[in-house]
């Protein structure tokens, strides 16, 4: 009985979090003195910062902090106008049973810099009485003052040997044989994001057997959007509009992110290298395109016109 | 007297051009004219190229018409009050038809016309008198209707030498010294539009006779905010960055322009270094009003125009000599017919995000592994429990329902569970709050336990702390052999911190 093991396994006290030990030390003197201020955490997915948000709450807050917590999701929150009038009807009680109050807002830089100016505004006006604990990807894209009003911490990819020690823990307990191979495999795919390798772990052990190199490969290979290789092929041959349609299709029905999409191309067109399958040459000038599409996207242009520019390449 | 009425053309043999048009027109009246009832005709074509002269020239044909302009207001019951009679019965005296003349149709407007559409199909039914509709549009909405039910005249703009004659002709009557060069100027300015070039023929020569072409060079090109249609044809079929800036002032947004451009590059272009570079220029354009957007800063819109005007345009060499129609983005209907499904999805991830900490698009890209896991039956089962999913939401990871066999199995185990989980988290209970204040105290079958809680909590924390009262005397009801109710599974979550 466990429901998604990503949520069953997620560390609940910030001793037990994985791979980000300084970070950890720090934030448990905070906890010691009863306080925090602003605290910002930015790191690629994957790798603890909602997690650690959440066990510093529940540490620094007590027994009641569920009263005195406040999670929003910035990049799903209708509008500015959500995000400041649960913000402002969170703080404008008095905490509860805990010193202060604690925000947690994630996705921080998915907001537009307007809205980021507002929460600055609610930031200060709320000194008092609650602390802010910001999340993003990328703290490029935060502007100066949020950041200067936050102690910073930057949360690196989670090491290999973490993530495998931590698979193996997840294993036993739910009675499960794995390799090393199999973990091995995990962590290859993983690059350092422990909420995807738990997610391959878990859907491989769903299977039923064992975990072995073989299985974690089927699992990675299925969970791939399927189209990839063939979109690839078809801009390969010169049917462009057919590739452009197959790209469409993947990003609407399948509902694909565009940085999953660019990370499906980049390890499609660096498998067929590696076999053998592509001229070095034009893979490099393929890598060019394909690392120009990424930093695009996370500029914020439009995913899907940067993707279809990128299938021009093939062709 | 302006000259565009002078000159309008008076008869059929008059009219520029249109010969096939002509013909049409002809056999239309003819028709009305034995008695034999017509569909509406509907004349579409830009403006300025004599649709209102044919319309004339038709009803000259008729002992009567009447005619509506754009400017009118026509809700429903202006067009009903003035032509809804006429056009329904016909007149007293004799078998004389009533022809009815309406302009710019697809100028209707939503709100300040409220069902001047449906008035107007309406009327074109009941209609006993012979109709003439004029639009600019071809491919507007408000026309989708009423194409259908008329006789369709689509006519082309006017060459620009057809012009240039007709202007000539004119100049000689009003005995203007008109330089030719200058006449040609004013012809390929206009734009196809006839009425526009002899207005500006006019305006330049009526007072002192004379017309050199340093008269028309700074004379601005025709403002004609073009349709969507021809702003794409402007950027695909010339490599003239004047005419493409002129086909990109559309009144569109400028990234919906763009998707029309990008759709139909690879439409128009065939060499493949050439939808290379001008689908890079689109992704620059793109890249540009991502900066716009982000900095607030919509001058950033100029270059991105360029690079998805200019910079398409010149990505080909020559011209292309074929004929491609321009085509609406695939995207839009791809979005529209998979609407439902991408709202399912946006609900089970809306689902994930209050359930798992996580933002939608994290929750969708774990879609895959979950379609997986989805397929052990027991493994389906808790995860829908865990995420409250519904039957059709459980229907996106897997085909096949999950077996009553299974649900029943796993509904026992989790009730057993909770048992045990209840037991465990009332010794905690028993053991941490010994020394609160008395407030709430509960009876369960082992022994008197007292729930501290503060009287000023909120309601979140009482709702939080309620399933723990309640529980011991469920539990001595439902004891073993009952399932536990869905409600009831709701408020003890094993998974709580």
């Amino acid at each position: 009985m466990s429901g998604p093991w990503v949520e069953k396994y997620r560390p609940q006290k910030l001793e037990d979090i994985v791979g980000q030990k300084q970070i950890i030390t720090r934030l448990e003197k905070y906890v010691g003195e009863g306080s925090m201020p602003n605290l910002m955490f930015t790191g690629p997915a994957g790798v603890g910062k909602t997690t650690t948000a959440l066990a510093l709450s529940k540490s620094i807050l007590g027994e009641y902090w569920r009263n005195n917590f406040l999670e929003l999701n910035a990049s799903d929150a209708r509008g500015i106008d959500t995000v400041r009038d649960r913000i402002k009807n969170f703080c404008r009680l008095k905490p509860v049973g805990a010193p202060f109050r604690i925000i947690f807002l994630d996705e921080v830089d998915n907001m537009t810099k307007d809205a980021q100016h507002a929460l600055r505004r609610e930031m200060e006006m709320y000194t008092k009485t609650a602390s802010f604990i910001l999340s993003c990807n990328y703290s490029s894209k935060i502007i100066d003052p949020i950041q200067s009003r936050c102690a910073i911490f930057r949360f690196a990819p989670v090491k290999g040997e973490d993530i495998a020690e931590r698979l193996k823990f997840i294993c036993e307990n739910e009675g499960f044989d794995a390799d090393d191979k199999g973990i091995e495999t995990i962590v290859y795919f993983a690059e350092g994001d422990m909420r995807k390798a738990v997610n391959v772990l878990q859907a491989a052990a769903s299977e039923g057997e064992a975990i072995t190199e073989e299985s974690v490969y089927e699992v990675v290979s299925k969970a791939k959007p399927q189209e990839i290789a063939n979109m690839i092929n078809k801009a390969l041959m010169g049917d462009f509009l057919g590739a452009r349609t197959l790209l469409r299709e993947t990003m609407v029905l399948q509902g694909t992110s565009g940085e999953d999409m660019v990370t499906q191309i980049y390890q499609e067109v660096s498998k067929r290298v590696v076999e053998g399958k592509m001229e070095p040459d034009f893979y490099i000038e393929l890598i060019e395109a394909i690392a120009d599409c990424d930093f695009r996207i996370r500029e914020g242009a439009n995913p899907r016109i940067q993707l279809e520019a990128l299938l021009t390449k093939f062709i | 007297m302006l000259w565009t009425d002078k000159y309008r053309p008076q008869t059929l043999d008059e009219v520029v051009g249109n010969k096939k048009e002509k013909k049409l027109i002809m056999d239309w009246v003819g028709n009305w004219k034995n008695g034999n009832p017509q569909q509406p005709l509907l004349l579409v074509g830009p403006p300025g190229i004599g649709k209102t002269t044919l319309a004339l020239i038709i009803a000259k044909d008729f002992s009567e018409y009447i005619e509506l302009n754009a400017s009118d207001k026509r809700s429903q019951d202006v067009i009903k009050s003035t032509i809804g009679e006429s056009s329904s019965s016909r007149s007293l005296f004799g078998d004389e038809y009533k022809l009815i003349i309406m302009d710019e149709v697809d100028g209707i407007h939503g709100t300040n016309d409220r069902g001047g559409v449906r008035a107007i199909g309406e009327i074109i039914k009941n209609s006993k008198h012979p109709m003439i509709l004029m639009a600019n549009d071809f491919y507007s909405k408000r026309l989708q209707s009423i194409k259908p039910k008329c006789t369709v005249i689509k006519m082309p703009k006017v060459r620009s030498p057809s012009i240039r004659k007709a202007l000539k002709e004119i100049a000689q009557k009003e005995e203007v010294k008109a330089n030719p060069k200058a006449l040609e100027l004013i012809a390929k300015k206009s734009n196809g539009d006839m009425r526009s070039a002899i207005n500006t023929l006019q305006a330049l020569a009526d007072t002192d006779k004379v017309l050199e072409p340093k008269d028309v060079e700074n004379l601005r090109t025709k403002d004609d905010r073009s349709d969507i249609f021809n702003a794409i044809t402007g950027v695909l079929k010339s490599k003239n960055p004047q005419h493409v800036r002129e086909a990109l002032r559309v009144d569109e947004d400028p990234t919906l322009v763009m998707e029309y451009i990008a759709e139909n590059i690879p439409r128009e272009y065939s060499d493949k270094n050439e939808i290379k570079k001008a689908y890079e220029n689109i992704a620059k354009a793109d890249l540009y009003f991502g900066r716009a957007r982000s900095s607030r800063n919509y001058g950033y819109w100029k270059y991105a125009s360029d690079f998805m005007g200019i910079g398409v345009s010149s990505s080909k060499k020559e011209t292309y000599k074929k004929f491609s129609k321009i085509q609406t983005p695939s995207i839009f209907t791809l979005m529209g017919r998979n609407r439902g499904k991408r709202n399912l999805r946006d609900e089970i991830a809306e689902k994930m995000t209050q359930k798992m900490h996580i933002s939608h698009a994290v929750g969708i890209s774990m879609f895959p592994y979950l379609e997986i896991m989805f397929k052990d039956d027991e493994l389906a089962w808790e995860i829908s429990d865990f995420l409250e999913l519904d039957e059709n939401e459980i229907k996106r990871f897997r085909k096949k329902k999950i077996p009553k066999k299974v649900i029943n199995k796993m509904e026992k185990q989790k009730a057993q569970m909770r048992v045990e989980e209840r037991d465990r988290r009332f010794e905690e209970l028993q053991n941490q709050m010994m020394n609160a204040p008395e407030e709430i105290a509960i009876e369960t079958e082992e022994s008197i336990e007292e729930i501290p809680l503060e009287d000023n909590v909120e309601k979140e924390h009482t709702e939080e702390e309620m399933p723990i009262e309640e529980e011991p005397k469920e539990e001595a009801d439902n004891a073993e052999d009952e399932k536990p109710k869905k409600k009831t599974d709701k408020q003890v979550s094993l998974f709580s911190f």
